[in-house]
């Protein structure tokens, strides 16, 4: 279609083509499935379940239970989770369930363990609250170490770059106006037929961010389309099949399918800086995502997708042969999805702590001072860190008053062969959670805190931090 | 060329090996990564073809263990060509077929000694061969 628009006109695609058939397949986080396990004998009313020591939500009544996507294994944390489960359960693999209940006068039993495969389940639906966003952020990281995050693995000082998102093939791209796409649309879901039950949440018409919610029957389901995924360090998740019939009722939705890589565009985001509105470093189209390098300011990016465009092409592909042979029938929505909507922040009601708040003046010397002046200022001022700088204040190092008493002990005399010169920083605006936790990963004290030019500000300390926190409760 | 691994137990680590491997039996190493630790010390090399066999008799005179194998080991059943190991290669082992599957070229790996994709694969389809 794409291709006819392109060498013989909308015009001509439009009369041609009957249907577009889309598809997509990455990690879609929220999820899930939900399951009824028919009651046991005595029954019980389950308080809290595990599957394959995965936590199971009871959000329900008595043997109903939701196995969201991202609950980790309490054995197997970050290898394995809810996604694994539901995977596991279409293969058809036996799965172990165990739940607990308090008991009541028509639900007397405490405790059930027993075996299951999806043929035992009621029912055994994926009912996922958000779904196949009609385009994604593009992933680099700018601090000086590797994270691990949901857009993979983000390599320090931009040394690569992630994206997700099947792009011109994306369902809701070809779609952006969904005029043919709402409530009760027929879909491919996970290998199997499935619906669309209305808009995702976070669904963000405005900046092309929209989402769906969908339902399909998973005991159809093939493990083709639906796979269990970690992201290490991250967690657990289930990468999701979705396609998307759009039929060409008219000339305009037959212009908007010939939709291109090189038009549709998106943000390349700094996940090195963990808040929510992270600093945007440039904009780059599909096009230039899908050969494998972008530019960001001056430096080349070696980037690469967490989506599959292979398994897109095949779905949109199966989609297309089911409605040739008469197996799959397009279905006009009840209701078109919402065109409106906005995705809101989170309405905090509790100020959160930053850096700025318990920044202290931080103690300094130069890297030409002796040892044996550092060691005085360091009694005389009672702290434990002096940080060594340049004459334009730029950060060179860090002493500790450990540092100095080795120096003694090992019979050192210049300053400079015990600096510590691959400093962890932080910045005023950085959340003080984000910094406490840099210093418990690099079993550290205190993080100077600098300015973008590499300027030192201050320092951060744990005692400030504990100080501050006290018995408040953080996380 | 053939790619080997040799591993110095911490005996022999801090020995010039290689340079005499180099200088006295004349033949030429590409050395692709190198690493120490207190256990001792593991370099990736690459050697022609020609002189692998006496490159190994050489190292292995000199206490070092030398393996021809590979190092890295992809199941295509598990794999779902997403491509989040395709921007972490160092050396573009890991690449985009036209078709959009995900090829690894095991001859360009430096398997072990980088690894940097292992843990980033979401269905956990490269291990390390151990």
């Amino acid at each position: 279609m794409k291709k006819l628009a392109e060498s013989s006109g909308i015009q001509v695609a439009y009369e041609e083509v009957d249907v577009v058939t889309t598809g997509t397949f990455g990690a879609m986080c929220s999820s899930g499935a939900i399951i009824n396990l028919g009651h046991a004998d005595p029954p019980i009313k389950i308080q809290r379940a595990w599957i394959n020591d995965v936590e199971i939500s009871h959000p329900g009544a008595a043997v109903d239970l939701y196995i969201g996507a991202t609950s980790m294994s309490e054995t197997k944390p970050f290898e394995y989770g809810g996604g694994h489960v539901i995977e596991d359960l279409i293969r058809g693999k036996e799965v172990e369930l165990r739940a607990t209940a308090y008991g009541t006068d028509c639900y007397p039993r405490t405790r059930v363990e027993t075996t299951l495969t999806k043929e035992d389940l009621n029912q055994f639906y994926l009912l996922n609250f958000r779904n196949c966003y009609q385009r994604y952020n593009c992933a680099t990281n700018s601090r000086d170490e590797t994270i691990y995050t949901y857009m993979g693995k983000l390599l320090p000082r931009l040394g690569n770059a992630t994206f997700s998102g099947a792009g011109e093939l994306n369902p809701l791209m070809n779609d952006p106006d969904y005029e043919t796409i709402g409530i009760g649309t027929r879909i491919f879901l996970g290998g199997a037929q499935g619906y669309v039950i209305g808009e995702g949440t976070q669904h963000n018409p405005g900046n092309q961010f929209g989402t769906l919610m969908a339902r399909g029957d998973a005991k159809k389901m093939s493990q083709e389309f639906i796979r269990g995924a970690a992201f290490t360090k991250y967690g657990a998740t289930l990468y999701v099949g979705v396609g998307i019939p759009i039929p060409i009722l008219n000339e305009g939705i037959a212009k908007k399918v010939a939709i291109r890589e090189e038009e549709i565009f998106t943000d390349v985001i700094d996940y090195g800086v963990p808040r929510r509105d992270r600093p945007k470093l440039g904009r780059v189209s599909y096009k230039e995502l899908r050969s494998g390098k972008i530019a960001v300011g001056e430096k080349s990016v070696k980037v690469s997708s967490l989506s599959s465009l292979k398994k897109a092409k095949d779905i949109a592909e199966n989609l297309k042969s089911w409605i040739e042979n008469a197996s799959f029938y397009l279905t006009a929505p009840v209701e078109t999805l919402p065109t409106d909507t906005v995705a809101k922040p989170m309405r905090q009601t509790k100020e959160i702590a930053f850096v700025e708040n318990v920044v202290q003046d931080a103690i300094t010397c130069k890297e030409g001072e002796k040892i044996e002046s550092v060691a005085q200022r360091i009694i005389k001022r009672s702290v434990n860190h002096v940080i060594v700088v340049d004459d334009q204040n730029k950060l060179k190092g860090i002493v500790t008053s450990w540092d100095i008493t080795k120096a003694v002990a090992e019979e050192k005399r210049k300053l400079a062969d015990i600096v510590t010169r691959r400093v962890i920083t932080t910045t005023l605006d950085e959340p003080l959670e984000a910094a406490s936790r840099k210093m418990a990963q690099h079993s550290i004290s205190a993080l100077p805190v600098i300015n973008k030019d590499g300027k030192v500000l201050g320092i951060v300390t744990s005692e400030d931090i504990s100080k501050l926190v006290g018995g408040r409760q953080y996380g | 060329m053939a790619r080997v691994l040799l591993r110095f137990s911490k005996e022999i680590v801090d020995q010039p090996i290689i340079s005499q491997v180099i200088l006295e039996e004349k033949i030429p190493i590409n050395i692709l990564s190198a690493h120490i630790d207190q256990q001792g010390g593991e370099i990736l090399a690459d050697i022609l073809s020609a002189h692998v066999e006496n490159a190994i008799k050489a190292f292995r005179e000199r206490g070092v263990t030398v393996e021809v194998r590979k190092l890295i080991e992809v199941s295509d059943e598990k794999c779902i060509d997403c491509g989040a190991c395709v921007s972490l290669c160092p050396v573009n082992a890991i690449t985009f077929e036209k078709n959009f599957s995900v090829a690894f070229n095991e001859e360009k790996c430096l398997g072990i000694t980088c690894g940097l994709c292992v843990d980033a694969c979401p269905v956990r389809a490269i291990g390390r061969v151990k």
